[in-house]
């Protein structure tokens, strides 16, 4: 029987107000790596959730050389030769290699089944691929990249017509990633349908036949890799360069912020800036685009303070220490790094307000004090909630964010951090944020504004630099955005 | 689940409790809840007994209360309350016939700080070793209980072993070193009253200071607290110097209010028994004075079962695991939140 592939049609995947996937269409072929390309946020794991049977989609089907596939029924995906490679690994890492490859081959097989026979399948193919995998070792003590091939060989070992692979190569080291697009071609010419989940456009560029990009749950765009350019690629994931229209009312800009030669390492100890200087002015926002993982969400941790620079630097304000200026901070991820999620609405105000002078008397916060205060921010911002004590998970992501900028803008800061502030929000959300933030500038306070989304970017800057593997650069339109790391 | 809900709940599921173990130990339930309630309500005597296994719960419990909600999953009450009292002891072995015997509540005082300050030391070699080396709270504590265990042992054959040299226990305190009894027929002493004013002090700490903020946020998301220029290793560390303290000062309580002596058996698990006492109360100070008085009560009530039927204490504990596995059991179905909204209009 002839493949016709995976056939994604008019997929719409919603959560509450947000549009994950907006009517998608894909079709991946066999005999094709076809890389879906996207933003944090653009709906590539609710592609691939979707695909994988892992989510239901609101409307749509996917299709199996025609036949449609079962909604939200992992498993059935499975056995009809849908498999997905993930980032994290789903591997038994007290067990041996042999074993993590019996484990994927046991439901429906007896109990007497040997270890060795049921990994011997894999085996073969390991070594037709070309791998050394020593089926007794424990996966525990493997570097990560023989770990990947396990996990690859485990999806092999059944019948797998299509493989998804999630951001593969964010955990090799660049001679895997090298071996693993060995491999990914190797698969593609033995007829498999491979499916590339990514957001690196180096690696697409390399690997991929075909490419679909995805922005904000649509489909952008889908080309053969030869007809397009990496400039091509990055203005589809974040948006047209718009043609910069006039500025925004000038306000003067005086000295504010000036930072010199940051180097900052990432939580893995890699060096994820590489010695950046920056001027921030009072009365301007300087908006940093570029794609993530460039060292954006480092330099903002160092600029205010959270993340130390190794070696010589500076981070002045007003040719101060920036400790001594009053600095707000918008953190990249509000359930991550901005909420605590079991704490009430009040309690997450207090995040910085429990620093304020007027709402304690000495060691004591003064409870009457302190919810006056949690509710005139409530108004002053327009959060929706029944009141201050309401848990801050019951609240939707925008009135979620709504707590993280209020709480950061309660009073006018000298310098606002900001990263991705939008990102998840909706039209009007996000709206408010802008409005926000430009209120902090009219009054005088140097912004710093880190964001993927071009739109933003430009809506809203005054000057734009773009990051790009650990260093500050130039606007020059699309060309800043290529060349991701690794 | 509203709290007055979830608080009615709790209580009936309680009794509940209480009266499936008595049917699975083939006891009368009515006859044996009267035996109960009588030993720990029944008349002076009972109530003097409640309160006196009441207090090292509940100092035991608040220590676990200020390092759970820090996150830090302290199992090491017992061995806290160990050391403290121990160094007490050493306190008095050294200092006695000077100036201590005749110092009264200076020397009393000074004894529950030295307790106090020996459960603090024990605790923080938990705390330095998460911080700086990142073993588990879990496992370090547990195996420092052991430790204690041990140190107990070897001091009451050794070092701290009473003058005659015959038994291994400490010299009794002096009477003037011991804690004010209030009635002379029964047990109970001033240590109840502290432990309560350290249940109000707990709970304005975690809940009215900046530093119990502090600690509180840390202990819900430690990503948080970092962004926002609060340092989560050193939170971890107070947090863990104050639980430490708690139990150390349990250990103080009763070892200057109750036993004045140290044998191999002082601690009767009361460390081990402030988890459950610590989780019933919701992690929250002032029900924890709830629950230490249910279980204390418990205590006091089966010794006078005990006297008239077959069971034993043994009974508390199968009712202690009993509520608290139910009282997980509450909180996980209450905690199935409704998945966050990703997006609605704000």
């Amino acid at each position: 029987m002839e493949s016709t592939g995976l056939r994604v049609a008019g997929v719409t995947k919603r959560y509450g107000a947000l549009v994950a996937l907006d009517r998608v269409d894909a079709t991946f072929s066999p005999g094709e790596v076809h890389a879906v390309l996207g933003e944090n946020g653009a709906g590539k794991s609710t592609l691939m959730g979707v695909m994988s049977g892992f989510v239901v989609p609101n409307e749509g089907q996917v299709l199996l050389d025609g036949e449609p596939v079962p909604v939200g029924k992992a498993f059935e995906c499975k056995r009809m030769g849908i498999e997905m490679i993930h980032q994290h690994f789903t591997l038994v890492p007290e067990f041996t290699a042999a074993e993590n490859l019996a484990l994927a081959r046991l439901p429906g097989l007896s109990k007497s089944a040997r270890v060795g026979s049921l990994a011997d399948p894999a085996l073969q193919i390991a070594e037709r691929l070309g791998w050394q995998v020593d089926p007794n070792e424990r996966v525990r003590t493997m570097p990560v990249g023989v770990q990947q091939r396990l996990e690859i060989l485990k999806a092999l070992s059944g019948n797998a017509r299509v493989l998804v692979f999630d951001e593969p190569t964010a955990v090799l080291a660049p001679d895997e990633v090298d071996d693993l697009f060995r491999v990914l071609r190797r698969l593609r010419d033995d007829g498999k349908v491979v499916v590339l989940i990514a957001h690196k456009l180096s690696e697409v560029m390399a690997v991929a036949d075909r490419v679909t990009v995805l922005r904000r749950g649509k489909v952008v765009a889908t080309a053969v890799i030869g007809d397009t350019s990496p400039s091509q690629l990055a203005s589809w994931m974040v948006g047209e360069m718009p043609i910069p229209g006039a500025k925004p009312e000038a306000v003067e800009v005086r000295e504010g912020l000036r930072a010199d030669g940051l180097v900052v390492a990432g939580d893995r100890g890699e060096t994820a800036v590489r010695g950046v200087n920056l001027r921030v002015g009072r009365g301007e926002i300087v908006g940093i685009g570029g794609v993530d993982g460039n060292g954006q969400v480092e330099l903002a941790e160092a600029l205010v303070g959270v993340r130390r620079s190794r070696g010589p630097s500076v981070v002045q304000f007003e040719e101060r220490p920036v400790q001594e200026a009053k600095v707000a901070y918008i953190p990249q991820d509000r359930q991550v790094a901005g909420l605590a999620v079991g704490m009430s609405v009040e309690d997450n105000l207090l995040v910085t307000g429990h620093r304020k002078p007027e709402l304690s008397s000495g060691p004591l916060m003064v409870v009457g004090r302190v919810h006056a205060w949690a509710r005139s921010l409530i108004d002053r911002f327009g959060i929706k909630v029944s009141g201050p004590a309401e848990a801050v998970s019951s609240l939707s992501g925008g009135n979620q964010q709504k707590v993280v900028v209020s709480r950061a803008l309660d009073t006018q800061p000298d310098l606002l951090v900001a990263v991705n502030p939008t990102r998840g929000l909706d039209i009007k959300a996000t709206e408010y944020v802008h409005e926000k933030i430009r209120e902090a500038r009219a009054a005088g306070a140097a912004v710093a504004l880190f964001t993927t989304d071009l739109d933003e970017l430009y809506a809203l800057s005054d000057r734009t630099l773009f990051m790009s593997r650990g260093e500050l650069v130039e606007d020059q339109g699309a060309v800043s955005l290529v060349g991701g790391p690794g | 689940m509203s709290r007055a809900t979830r608080a009615t709940v709790t209580v009936i599921g309680l009794v509940l409790v209480l009266v499936l173990t008595l049917l699975a130990f083939r006891l009368p339930v009515f006859d044996s809840l009267k035996l109960i309630a009588e030993g720990a309500f029944g008349d002076k005597f009972g109530l003097s007994r409640t309160a006196i296994k009441t207090t090292p719960l509940l100092l035991t419990g608040l220590g676990m209360v200020v390092a759970w909600r820090a996150g830090m999953y302290n199992i090491g009450g017992e061995g806290q309350f160990i050391v403290g009292g121990l160094s007490g002891a050493w306190l008095a072995k050294s200092l006695i016939g000077g100036p201590l015997a005749t110092a009264g509540p200076a020397g009393q005082i000074l004894l529950l700080v030295v307790c106090a300050l020996g459960g603090a030391a024990w605790a923080w070699l938990a705390g330095w070793l998460f911080v700086k080396r990142g073993v588990e709270v879990v496992i370090s504590t547990i195996l420092l209980n052991f430790i204690a265990l041990q140190l107990l042992s070897w001091a009451v054959n050794g070092p701290l072993q009473e003058a005659k040299r015959q038994l291994p226990l400490t010299d009794p305190l002096p009477e003037a070193l011991m804690l004010a009894k209030f009635d002379r027929q029964m047990d109970v002493h001033s240590g109840v009253l502290l432990a309560l004013l350290v249940a109000v002090g707990v709970y304005v700490y975690l809940f009215l200071t900046k530093g119990g903020f502090q600690l509180r946020l840390v202990g819900e998301n430690p990503k948080v607290a970092r962004s926002y220029h609060i340092n989560p290793d050193r939170t971890h560390l107070r947090a863990m110097l104050i639980s430490g303290a708690l139990c150390g000062l349990a250990g103080g309580v009763e070892y200057v209010g109750l036993s004045g002596q140290l044998g191999s058996g002082f601690s009767q698990q009361w460390g081990f028994l402030g988890i459950p006492v610590a989780l019933l109360g919701g992690l929250h100070p002032l029900l924890v004075v709830l629950s230490a008085t249910y279980f204390g009560a418990l205590f006091a009530g089966s010794e006078n079962l005990a006297r008239f039927t077959t069971a034993g204490t043994t009974l508390i504990y199968v009712i202690q695991a009993a509520a608290v596995l139910g009282f997980v059991g509450l909180n996980a179905l209450a905690d199935r939140r409704p998945a966050i909204k990703p997006e609605a209009t704000g």
